[in-house]
């Protein structure tokens, strides 16, 4: 019986459906007490002084903590640049300022109603523009101290807190040779991850040592991070994982963690639980960066690509965390879909005194490449050519580079990809159906399997079943709890139901890159595949003098090992494992696993660098829309994904990826957005930020391209991401065609619509 | 104020001050913690419960009010300890991910369920205007709802 490929339940399936399952929200206990933040009211203020004497006297109040009480110390995923409270200025609202502990969330919510604050409000620096005119503060005026998590420092000053730089001479030479120059804008807003669990923590301090709870995409992040801002060794730091309620990247770096860690210590060492409520959770969530991109391609009279030059500012907002490595996407990105000749890319990454951005799936690919299909769009539209022609004539190839000189061995999937689609939605015939305010899109897009190390334990318990010890997490994507499981599963010939696989435990499991990049499947599926291996090697041993045959004649099916060609001979799992328990020892094995570096030239860009695109994907998305001209909504009407998998280990997890990628992409497409005016958000609860209900989301019908990666586990490669980056590309696209008017922004809301149905201009 | 009301099936009594929401006093009272706050505000859905068999939003919801009424949470649904026929084809279907909405929309499904035993799928979808789920894009949870309807006719 085969586990791969299959479709298993869930092993958490049953805990979330009954209630059982616990959120970090859920954890209890006697001596349990309960904190709350003091979050800056103001995007930029100076802080002149915090009174704490009458907060102090409330009921039930245990402590109140300021910058005074903690370590002045400075963390940071890429830059030590944020202090765990604001000392002398706050740099954007909802910057925690001091911390309560007391008996009830109750007594601690109203203590830090009775902190008396005096603070001098500053300009505040609210976007980029700003930021980068000549007479501009300094988000940071202190920047140039600012010590770099690596050792070695990159490219940033004053209110570029990150900037990437590819020249290329020849890209001048290409706009001087051009038949035809086109230029676009394209402004993408800010996307709020809003998982249905608002951020919380547990801190317990205990024997000289940090626990934390948290239900978190990346636990050993939390451990560094924890450890920079209280200054202690990151051993001192244990981080315990819990379900985790949805993250879709806004989980990755700490939130309330440090704080629950340091409230405990100060508070006598209880446990102390913080809980977001959705504004603050909405004030203080890593998001996805806002961005303008101003591109420009330089063709000759048939159409061919010979220059471009693309000027991307990210809206870093006030503190860098993992931000300072994506002007490197947009760098990979460029040279990943078409061929263009010569490429100039300048990506800047802005300070502002707005929340901290941060990773969001598909980590600043979506509005990349919704900027380029607008792009190509644009092109064909100037040339007279038809725009799927266009991209057709214009795809990169198997064997063609990336700008950094990377080689792609399988770049023709793209082709692949078209025509896959067309075999579902022949194009001409779709546009001969097209109808008044009836739009097609059409987009193509590269994307990566992130390629953070991971590690896997398993463990053979004497009753035959296996516990995988991972520090990997499942964030409700099914990697772990179909992935791994199923992977693990499938190499021993069990059930879903042998195999336990334990939550995270920095204390316990191996280094793992948390869920991000559509990585764990691919990653910590070849860690288990590797501890597998071994294991299986240790079982063959025991086994072969148990039945008296040479190892090498020894298979093992459903769980059993035996005798080839002798099925009578096969000893259970169990058998075994108490034989070795008894005679040598108890069996266990680990794996750990990150790609060998790709080649690639280090000389390519200036400026912080993933050196490469590791583990690329290809795929294809088709969607069709109806725009209503009276009330300027856009409908999803179909939508269609052609996807490269390497191979699918669960039919329904990978469907639930896309299904659930897609429908964040239309949000986000249609109407997510975190609008800012004067330095704040103007969404700040569910209410206000619209999100996509069932009645907006199509069925989308998927088309799996399976194309087994040879260091995948059974041929896996990341799944949980590619959906969402082509999604908004797509329907920005429908969108154009529909109305005949390009959309150059997401989202695309009603008023955006009816505006360009009206004819009148935008006044923004 | 006394608070008297039938939870799952179980005669409760507690001692309020009256303030509180029903979500309260069913996570922290009861330690019924299946039902999540995702928002306090009645947006989000994740906190609905059935009052006397109306799905209704836990945290904006007075506790008081649910005096002498029957309330029925996600605890309730296993029969015998084992999941129940809508709760299976969730499992079967991948209608679950991150899971932190679930409780709220099995809730409300039941509630339509209950009323309508053959919804449609744009009645599914309007069922679910005040539940949001932010993982799976909905096709699998109304999948689940058309593959417990077909077993229930099976039956």
């Amino acid at each position: 019986m085969s586990r791969v490929g299959e479709n298993l339940v869930r092993t958490d399936a049953a805990g979330k459906l009954t209630g059982e399952a616990r959120y970090t929200v859920d954890y209890d206990g006697k001596d349990l007490l309960h904190g709350s933040l003091l979050r800056s009211p103001l995007p930029a203020g100076r802080i002149k002084s915090i009174a704490t004497a009458r907060a102090e006297s409330l009921p039930g109040v245990r402590c109140v903590v300021t910058a005074r009480d903690v370590p002045d110390t400075r963390a940071g995923w890429v830059l030590r640049e944020q202090p765990l409270f604001a000392r002398e200025r706050a740099r954007y609202e909802g910057e925690p300022i001091a911390g309560v502990v007391a008996n009830t969330p109750e007594q601690a919510i109203a203590a830090v109603a009775a902190i008396e604050l005096d603070m001098e409000a500053m300009e505040a620096v609210g976007d980029m523009e700003r930021a980068l005119a000549e007479n501009a503060p300094l988000v940071h005026p202190e920047w140039k101290s600012y010590q770099p998590v690596s050792g070695e420092d990159y490219p940033r000053h004053g209110n570029i807190a990150s900037e990437l730089v590819a020249d290329n001479d020849e890209v001048d030479i290409a706009f001087e040779n051009a038949a035809l120059i086109v230029e676009d804008e394209f402004v993408s807003s800010r996307q709020y991850q809003a998982y249905i669990e608002p951020k919380s923590a547990v801190g317990i301090y205990r024997d000289g040592r940090y626990t934390i709870h948290t239900g978190h995409q990346y636990p050993f992040n939390v451990r560094d991070r924890v450890a920079q801002y209280l200054d202690v060794r990151p051993s001192q730091v244990r981080v315990i994982g819990h379900s985790i309620g949805g993250g879709f990247g806004g989980k990755l770096d700490t939130g309330l963690e440090p704080y629950a860690a340091i409230l405990s210590k100060l508070a006598g060492g209880r446990p102390v639980k913080l809980v977001n409520n959705r504004t603050e959770d909405m004030l203080t969530c890593p998001s996805r960066e806002n961005a303008v991109i101003k591109i420009r391609s330089a063709l000759d009279k048939q159409g061919n690509l010979l220059g471009r030059e693309l000027v991307c500012h990210m809206d870093n907002g006030a503190y860098s965390g993992e931000m300072a490595f994506m002007p490197s996407v947009i760098f990979h990105l460029a040279g990943s879909v078409y061929k263009v000749s010569n490429i100039r890319v300048i990506a800047r990454l802005v300070y502002t005194n707005t929340t901290p951005t941060g990773a969001m799936r598909g980590v600043s690919g979506v509005y990349f490449c919704a900027m380029q299909e607008r792009h190509m769009d644009n092109i064909a539209d100037k040339m007279g050519v038809e725009r799927r022609e266009y991209r057709l004539n214009n795809l990169v190839k198997s064997g063609d580079t990336l700008l950094n000189g990377q080689v792609l061995d399988d770049a023709d999937l793209l082709r692949k990809g078209f025509e896959k689609m067309e075999q579902v939605a022949p194009w001409s015939q779709l546009n001969k159906q097209k109808r008044p305010w009836h739009g097609i899109g059409i987009a193509a897009g590269t994307w990566i399997t992130n390629s953070m190390p991971g590690s896997v334990q398993l463990k053979l318990n004497e009753d035959g079943t296996i516990t995988v010890v991972t520090a990997a997490t499942d964030n409700g994507s099914g990697a772990v709890s179909m992935g791994i499981t199923q992977i693990v599963a499938e190499h021993f010939g069990l059930t879903a139901d042998d195999i336990i696989v334990t939550m995270p435990d920095t204390d316990i499991a191996g280094y793992d890159g948390g869920s991000q990049g559509s990585r764990t499947t691919h990653i910590v599926g070849r860690a288990a595949g590797i501890a597998a291996d071994d294991l299986k090697r240790m079982i063959y041993d025991v086994a072969s003098d148990m039945l008296e045959a040479n190892r090498d004649d020894l298979e093992m099916i459903d769980g059993k090992v035996g005798v080839v060609g002798y099925p009578d001979s096969r000893i259970p799992l169990e058998n075994i494992a108490l034989a070795a328990t008894w005679s040598r020892g108890p069996l266990s094995a680990s794996g750990s696993y990150t790609p060998e570096p790709v080649p690639y030239n280090p000389g390519c860009a200036s400026g912080m660098l993933f050196p490469y695109f590791p583990t690329p994907t290809y795929h294809v998305h088709l969607a069709e829309v109806e725009v209503n001209p009276v009330t300027g909504n856009v409908r999803v009407v179909r939508y269609i994904v052609v996807q490269e998998v390497g191979r699918v280990i669960n039919p329904a997890g990978v469907r639930g990826q896309i299904q659930g990628a897609v429908a964040q992409g239309i949000g986000h497409a249609l109407y997510e957005s975190l609008r800012i005016r004067d330095a704040r958000y103007l969404e700040r609860t569910l209410e206000a930020y619209r999100l996509p209900l069932a009645v907006d989301i199509p069925e989308v019908e998927i088309i799996t391209m399976e194309h087994p990666h040879a260091l995948g586990p059974f041929g896996a490669k990341g799944v949980g991401e590619p959906a969402i980056i082509l999604a908004p590309a797509t329907i920005a696209c429908a969108v154009s065609d529909a109305l005949g008017r390009p959309f150059n922004r997401i989202p695309i809301t009603p008023e955006d619509v009816l505006e360009v149905i009206v004819g009148k201009e935008k006044q923004r | 104020m006394e608070l008297i009301f039938k939870v799952n099936g179980r005669t409760e009594h507690l001692e309020l001050e009256g303030h509180e929401t029903l979500l309260d006093v069913l996570r922290d009272d009861l330690r019924l913690t299946g039902t999540k706050e995702g928002c306090r505000e009645g947006e989000c859905g994740a906190c609905t419960v059935l009052v006397n068999g109306r799905a209704v939003d836990s945290c904006i919801y007075a506790a008081m009010a649910a005096h002498d009424a029957e309330v029925e949470t996600v605890e309730g649904l296993a029969e015998n300890g084992r999941l129940n026929p809508l709760q299976t084809a969730f499992a079967e279907s991948g209608g679950v991910q991150c899971g932190f909405c679930t409780p709220g929309i099995l809730m409300m499904l039941t509630a339509l369920l209950n009323k309508y035993p053959q919804p449609g799928r744009e009645q599914v979808r309007d069922a679910l205007s005040g539940n949001i789920c932010r993982c799976t894009g909905y096709s699998q949870i109304e999948e689940a709802v058309e593959k417990y309807i077909a077993q229930e006719q099976d039956r």
